[in-house]
């Protein structure tokens, strides 16, 4: 039989697959698409962390196993736990974590594949500043791409853009900002995204 | 007598009789690199001794021995192996309180022709609170300065007025001496110092990026190989990164430690148990990690994890319970506590830094 037919027809269908779904195509509606939920979950950790800091990050590909960071004045503690394990409630009593806004932000993170959330430290003029970082592990990015993350930056305050739409350190310097060694793209004044190939 | 010294003895005979292989030992042993042990004694087989007959086998035989040499030194280069006493760990080492007061004796700084970036006030300000807080010691958010950090944080805790004192002379002077080693820092460092951005509270912190930047400028490995002069954003780059032999030999040229180092950048160390090992260890001396932080603090999903090491953190405390080792230890301006299992303990380590003060090592 002769393959070379069959392998004409793969090899086109190989190359679309491979840039059908390229990451410039998600990112700009994958924010629309998610708003409630992706807001919902923004809102409620930044209530959450001023209460006790922490930060919680799902680590397998399942999305059942947490890594969650407690962090005190004098010491972070890192444990991993599987959802199902009743030692992950009796931890947050223990270190006094809102356990039961904790336990609905991570199913919230779970449904939309969220893969972390954290309070980074930025500074404007030696002024502190924090925004909330958060990674999704977003199903339409090209599954052969290195960049799999889609990954969103809160900020408190408007911030400054160029006319492509890229985050500035301040408007008047013009220079980009780079937040985990990754300049963003503007999705609203205060909401930026990124694509990467880390979640934190 | 320890079981090395007696294996030096019948070397010692030999040197007696003939000032020829004196003149070798002493070239080998006053060589500018640290030599290990095993070469040291390789070195003695008679070299001196030139064959009658230049016959195949003494040929192999000395072609053999070279070989051997060859790649020891090399192999030395590569691991971070050795136990050699730093050339500086005689003296006294200072106290905080030494240092803050000779921090509180300056009462204003001028601005530095040097680091036309920092600021004198913010300088002095970041200096007082590294020496007063050793552990706020913070690398940066996505730099390649963990293994400075490390460093820096062991300098505090070991000689915090010799590090004010250094910073200072740098600040001022552009160039600092401390010990045998003299820094030099590059004009693009002495531009950047200060500009350092998005690093989390080491925006705000010139003293430590000027001391980052010098570091990493001044001592290179072979990760450094192709990037070796710095340009902007480097600090996240192999410009700025630390292989474990880099780190161990930054310990010994600094620090008046002895240095141990057990491990190497692909290899796990052969320690036995390194629960124990390093328990042990930690009991009369500092140990720093040379640890898989890619296994540890899961940045991706990807099944197949590289295996290779990424961080140094200093372990502060160590303990074993029902199974689980739980481990303190510093990095990134913290304290952090983690439990994970023996085999996964031992998956992650990679190096083991012993670092004791004189008349405390085993």
């Amino acid at each position: 039989m002769n393959k070379r037919p069959v392998t004409i027809l793969i090899f086109p269908l190989l190359v679309l697959g491979l840039f059908s779904c390229s990451p410039k195509n998600i990112t700009g509606k994958y924010y629309y698409e998610n708003e409630q939920t992706l807001n919902r979950i923004e809102k409620s950790y930044k209530e959450l962390y001023h209460q006790k800091p922490f930060t919680v990050a799902f680590t397998a590909k399942d999305f059942k196993t947490i890594s969650l960071e407690i962090i005190t004045d004098t010491l972070s503690y890192i444990y991993e736990f599987s959802l199902d394990e009743s030692r992950l409630a009796d931890t947050l009593v223990k270190y006094g974590l809102p356990a039961p806004g904790l336990l609905e932000l991570i199913r919230e993170m779970q449904s939309i594949r969220c893969t972390w959330v954290n309070m980074l430290d930025y500074y404007v003029d030696q002024k502190k500043n924090n925004m909330v970082f958060m990674s999704v592990k977003a199903v339409a990015v090209n599954p052969f791409s290195y960049k799999k993350y889609y990954i969103l930056a809160y900020f408190s305050q408007p911030q400054s853009f160029d006319k492509n739409g890229n985050l500035l350190d301040k408007r008047a310097t013009r220079r980009l900002r780079k937040i985990n060694g990754q300049t963003f793209k503007r999705i609203n004044d205060k909401v930026c995204y990124t694509i990467s190939g880390h979640f934190r | 007598m320890t079981c090395s010294n007696v294996l030096f003895l019948p070397l010692l005979f030999k040197i007696k009789k003939d000032p020829v292989f004196l003149q070798q030992v002493l070239a080998l042993y006053l060589s500018p690199k640290n030599i290990h042990p095993t070469i040291f004694l390789i070195s003695f087989i008679p070299l001196n001794k030139q064959p009658v007959k230049q016959n195949t086998v003494t040929v192999r035989s000395y072609a053999l021995k070279y070989a051997l040499l060859t790649g020891l030194i090399l192999l030395s280069f590569l691991r971070g192996h050795g136990q050699f006493a730093s050339p500086r760990d005689s003296g006294v080492t200072s106290t905080r309180q030494q240092a803050i007061d000779f921090l509180n004796e300056i009462k204003e700084l001028a601005p530095s022709r040097a680091w036309p970036n920092i600021k004198p006030a913010l300088f002095l300000q970041n200096l007082r609170t590294s020496v007063e807080q050793p552990i706020s010691i913070y690398p940066g958010n996505g730099t390649n300065f963990c293994g400075y950090g490390a460093l820096t944080y062991l300098f505090l805790r070991d000689d915090p007025l010799g590090f004010a004192k250094l910073l200072l002379q740098l600040y001022r002077e552009g160039t600092g001496s401390f010990g045998k080693t003299i820094f030099t820092p590059s004009d693009p460092v002495k531009k950047t110092a200060g500009l350092l951005r998005f690093k989390g509270v080491l925006d705000i912190r010139p003293a430590e990026q000027l001391w980052f930047l010098c570091l990493a400028d001044h001592y290179k490995g072979y990760l450094n190989f192709f990037n070796r002069h710095y340009d902007p954003d480097d600090e996240d780059s192999f410009w700025a990164s630390v292989n474990y032999s880099k780190f161990n030999r930054m310990l010994r040229k600094l620090l008046r430690y002895k240095v141990k180092a057990r491990g190497a950048d692909l290899i796990r160390p052969r320690v036995g148990d390194r629960y124990k090992y390093i328990s042990e260890k930690m009991k009369t001396g500092t140990v720093v990690l040379y640890i898989n932080n890619r296994i540890v603090h899961k940045k991706n999903h990807v099944s197949i994890k590289l295996g290779f090491p990424t961080h140094f953190i200093v372990a502060e405390r160590i303990s074993l319970e029902n199974g689980l080792i739980t481990l303190i230890y510093w990095d990134y301006g913290s304290r952090t506590q983690l439990q994970l299992s023996p085999a996964f303990f031992k998956r992650v380590i990679y190096g083991i830094t012993y670092c004791s003060k004189k008349g405390h090592d085993e």
